[in-house]
């Protein structure tokens, strides 16, 4: 059952995640999930490793940095 | 001598740090303290240094944050990714002038960040691929093999990974070859579309794809490895824990 478009669909799932498919790509790819178990889940898999990797790295850059970068900017002379 | 080692150093760097450089003192011989550049920049148009420093202020630092989290992820510590941000910006300023008002500023600042990085960072740390990581084969990236292979099923592999604690996704990413983890987080981080990323890479489209899919491949072994240590979830559906 390897010529179900399972293959090709596999394959272009990471492009499809990442917005990286053209509108016709990106439907069949969608069209060939919606009766496809198995790429639903890989689907859901990467999907989920996005999110996830995405909701961790969120991070605050320390409070005193701004006011640092804003005074060596001052320093800066771009035109003197 | 000095000269010409000094220039071939300088060559590595890229286009911006290049143009960068040339308004240099060409006297300056200390290789270890790269930019700040106090110079004028030649390109930058004789306008009222408030107004570019204001300009610059309001469209730039709002990105701070975000390059804050990016260099974490970078130089793995608080205190050399502040640095890197400052040096970012410090740089991002001086060649203001040379950004077309228009065009992408985060992936500018980006670019820019990533190359200060590889210069100044990356050469310090010992990295035994360096070079060679995109020619290395599966096989040699070891790790993931288990991953198409074992019994879960993917939407318990799914909800393994949605329970992991953040600091468990953060220790694989940092454990994974470096180009494969600036490629992750600037595609599922920040959303960079795969050209802007081989522009900020300075790669072409389908090494960033292959770095992508080697990258995330490698992350999400590590991280079923790491939920089945802590036998988190995704032990297949024998029991149903309350």
């Amino acid at each position: 059952m390897t010529d179900c478009g399972c293959d090709k669909a596999k394959a272009e799932l990471e492009e499809y995640i990442h917005n990286e498919l053209t509108r016709g790509e990106a439907e069949d790819i969608a069209e060939h999930m919606a009766n496809c178990e198995s790429c639903t889940g890989e689907h859901l898999v990467g999907l989920t490793l996005t999110n996830k990797v995405k909701s961790a790295c969120n991070e605050k850059a320390p409070v005193d940095l701004r006011a640092e970068v804003l005074a060596k900017l001052r320093e800066i002379q771009p035109t003197a | 001598m000095t000269v010409l080692l000094e220039t071939r150093r300088r060559d590595a760097f890229g286009d911006l740090e290049l143009s960068l450089m040339t308004i240099e003192t060409p006297e300056e011989s200390t290789p270890v303290e790269p930019v700040p550049a106090v110079e004028p920049e030649p390109s930058v148009e004789p306008a009222h240094t408030d107004d570019v420093r204001a300009l610059f202020e309001e469209q730039a630092l709002q990105y701070m944050d975000q390059l804050y989290a990016a260099a974490m992820r970078m130089t793995k510590n608080p205190s050399d990714a502040a640095d890197l941000v400052q040096e970012t910006f410090v740089k991002a300023y001086t060649a203001f002038g040379q950004f077309q008002q228009g065009t992408n500023l985060k992936a500018w600042l980006y670019r820019i960040q990533t190359n200060t990085f590889i210069n100044n960072y990356r050469k310090n740390q010992r990295n035994p691929y360096q070079g060679t990581i995109d020619d290395l084969e599966d096989w040699q990236l070891g790790g993931a093999e288990s991953v198409t292979q074992h019994s879960t099923t993917r939407s318990a592999e799914a909800e393994a990974i949605d329970h992991l604690p953040d600091s468990a996704v953060k220790d694989a990413l940092q454990s994974i070859p470096e180009d494969f983890r600036l490629a992750v987080y600037f595609a599922d981080v920040e959303g960079f579309s795969y050209q802007e990323i081989a522009d900020i890479m300075k790669t072409p489209v389908g090494t960033v794809m292959s770095r992508l899919h080697r990258g995330r491949r490698l992350l999400r072994g590590l991280l079923a490895e790491y939920a089945s240590d802590r036998g988190i979830a995704a032990a297949p559906a024998t029991g149903r824990k309350k």
